[in-house]
């Protein structure tokens, strides 16, 4: 499978990766974090697509069923997450997460 | 494939998944008693730790094995997601041991909690994808495998769901557990769009034989990075402490135990097939001669890695004033020690690797119990507060201090053996990984300190007039439950007698590594 334009590929989900990681490590509001983690997740889920299109028949097609699983598995990631920002606002009132302190070295 | 061909292989994880729905029903059925729900956890992890080590082969056990012999160790197929190895059944040995020896302990919790069912039903769900992670031979299987545990092990962190410190140290093992899991993804999908395939030995096959190094390095680059989070290697350890920490420390017990031992099997797998085949192929692979040499880089990101948690992780434990704290940093650099063996990838390494991961899972399994316990009894969090315990409180004291003494690696106990095994495969294997015994060997002096400092605390300081009376013992076994001291006691036998002798397990051990060598590359 030579001659595929990688390097476009790789500039859309290279940026939506950062945009990702950049948010899930400067946002202070979990649920924005949650958000930026779906980001993050959606450029993984990119490749599988962009690369399965591309590819030999057989491998195409796991490529599209790993996008489809990866896609169930990122729901099921940002459920859990929720229930803990439930939690969390539910004792302190709040989803910040500079405020969450009570750990430190 | 017809359904007990696919039944078949399975029989642990059902075995597990069915105890774990029981519990659910029972929880259901209004009956929440915290003792039936432990026995339940351990009969289920009991069977399945039966069945494991049946079709490892040990003779009196046979009767329970569920694998035909022709499965394990067969040569691996490069379309498969999941393959028996002898190495893989052995670290389901031991996850499951961990698993076991938890839920044993914890009938010993305090009864009346509300959530006790979702905690059982939430370890055996964590436990059924650490035996998935076992056996997996595909990128994609191994990763999502990866994240049933991680997802459950968010939930056991947060579970007492009405305290801050809890929940804090969930939220915190949540991002980062994010993180890794955004950074391993990607890069695995980017070693499918180089290889074509997610297939962990096809991959090792083709390496080297590939139209786009740039996607390679890249995709093992965030492999590493994304994994080293799960293995607590020091740039990405930060959350560790602080989890380790807020959880309950039953939790911590079987945080600090296993789940990162998932991590560090992840790395065997995917890094030592395609390491061990481009160091042997050498001047023919295209890297050798082009711009990057993977396996050559490969190996010193992973040496680099060992020596720096191995020594910061020490560093840090010796500053620490709270005994979670300090264990949670000598966990740390026991992860680095681990990293050794795959950094090496001999069969002799990985036999050391394997043995330290197993000694760990027994010593700081046992160590976070009995912090648990001594927790119970109304002890602080500070290391001064254990002041006297070893005198007040003889059998416990002594075997913390068992515990102590293995972590440090003293001889006649599990820490020494493993230490051994694992330093002199590095110096059997020449060149500059004798520098990675020095360092492990320097390190396992340092960590002396940090741990004798404990012992001196515990049996020579006297206590200060407790201000408070002593917490009446609830419990029977002194305070302590027969569930935790039963689980204890069978720790601190285990460092000895393994300790004194080691040949059975070590033998078993040596034999699958180098199975794993010749099946894995």
């Amino acid at each position: 499978m030579t001659g595929l334009p990688v390097a476009d590929l790789l500039v859309l989900s290279g940026a939506l990766l950062a945009v990702g990681i950049f948010g899930l490590l400067t946002r202070r509001n979990f649920i924005l974090i949650l958000i930026a983690v779906e980001v993050a997740m959606n450029a993984t889920i990119l490749n599988f697509v962009y690369f399965a299109a591309f590819a030999p028949t057989a491998a195409g097609l796991s490529g599209q069923a790993i996008a489809v699983v990866l896609i169930g598995f990122a729901a099921t990631e940002v459920a859990v997450g929720l229930a803990i920002v439930l939690a969390l606002n539910r004792i302190k009132g709040t989803i910040n997460v500079a405020q969450a302190t009570e750990l430190r070295e | 494939m017809d359904a007990s061909s696919f039944i078949g292989p399975f029989v642990p994880e059902l075995l597990l998944l069915g105890a774990a729905l029981l519990i659910f029903l029972l929880d259901v059925l209004g009956i929440r008693r915290n003792e039936t729900l432990s026995t339940v956890a351990v009969a289920g992890t009991t069977l399945a730790l039966l069945s494991v080590l049946g079709d490892l082969g040990f003779a009196p056990l046979s009767v329970f094995a569920t694998l035909p012999a022709n499965v394990i160790d067969a040569a691996p197929s490069t379309t498969g997601l999941y393959a028996f190895t002898s190495l893989g059944l052995i670290f389901q040995g031991i996850f499951l041991l961990s698993a076991l020896l938890v839920s044993l302990a914890s009938a010993s919790r305090p009864s009346g909690e509300k959530g006790a069912p979702i905690f059982y039903g939430l370890l055996l769900l964590a436990t059924v994808g650490m035996l998935l992670v076992a056996v997996a031979t595909d990128l994609i299987f191994l990763l999502l495998a990866i994240e049933v545990t991680s997802i459950a092990t968010y939930l056991l962190v947060a579970y007492h769901r009405r305290e801050a410190r809890s929940l804090e140290a969930a939220m915190k093992f949540f991002i980062i557990g994010a993180l890794s899991t955004v950074l391993s993804f990607y890069g695995a999908s980017l070693l499918f769009g180089a290889y074509g395939t997610t297939n962990l030995v096809a991959i090792g096959h083709a390496t080297g034989a590939v139209g786009y190094p740039v996607l390679v390095l890249l995709g093992y680059g965030f492999l590493v990075a994304g994994l080293a989070f799960k293995v607590t290697l020091v740039p990405f350890h930060a959350w560790a402490v602080d989890v380790y920490d807020g959880a309950p420390s039953d939790v911590s017990a079987f945080l600090a135990g296993v789940t990162k031992k998932i991590g560090l099997f992840a790395y065997f797998l995917v890094f030592l097939g395609p390491v061990l085949y481009l160091r042997t192929v050498g001047g023919s692979s295209p890297f050798a001669g082009g711009p990057i040499d993977l396996g050559g880089t490969l190996t010193i990101t992973l040496a680099v890695l060992a020596v720096v948690t191995m020594t910061v992780g020490n560093l840090l434990a010796l500053l620490q004033k709270e005994m979670k704290r300090m264990l949670a940093y000598s966990s740390i650099s026991q992860a680095g020690y681990m990293l050794i063996g795959v950094t090496i990838g001999t069969a002799p390494a990985i036999t050391g690797a394997t043995m330290q991961i197993f000694a760990h899972v027994l010593m700081k399994g046992g160590a976070f119990l009995v912090v648990a316990g001594v927790g119970a009894l109304g002890v602080g969090p500070l290391i001064d507060d254990w002041k006297g315990l070893g005198t007040r409180r003889p059998l416990l004291g002594a075997a913390f201090a068992l515990m102590l003494l293995s972590l440090a690696g003293v001889p006649l106990t599990v820490g020494f053996v493993s230490k051994f095994v694992l330093f002199s495969a590095a110096v059997q294997a020449q060149g500059y990984y004798i520098w990675l015994a020095v360092a492990g060997l320097l390190n396992s002096a340092l960590s002396v300190f940090y741990y004798a400092r404990v012992l001196k605390v515990m049996f020579f300081d006297t206590a200060p007039a407790p201000s408070t009376p002593p917490v009446t013992d609830a419990l029977p076994a002194g305070g302590l439950g027969y569930g935790r001291a039963i689980a204890i006691g069978f720790i601190a036998v285990t460092i000895v007698a393994v300790g004194v002798y080691p040949q059975p397990i070590l033998g078993a051990i040596q034999s699958a590594a180098q199975h794993f060598v010749v099946v894995g590359a």
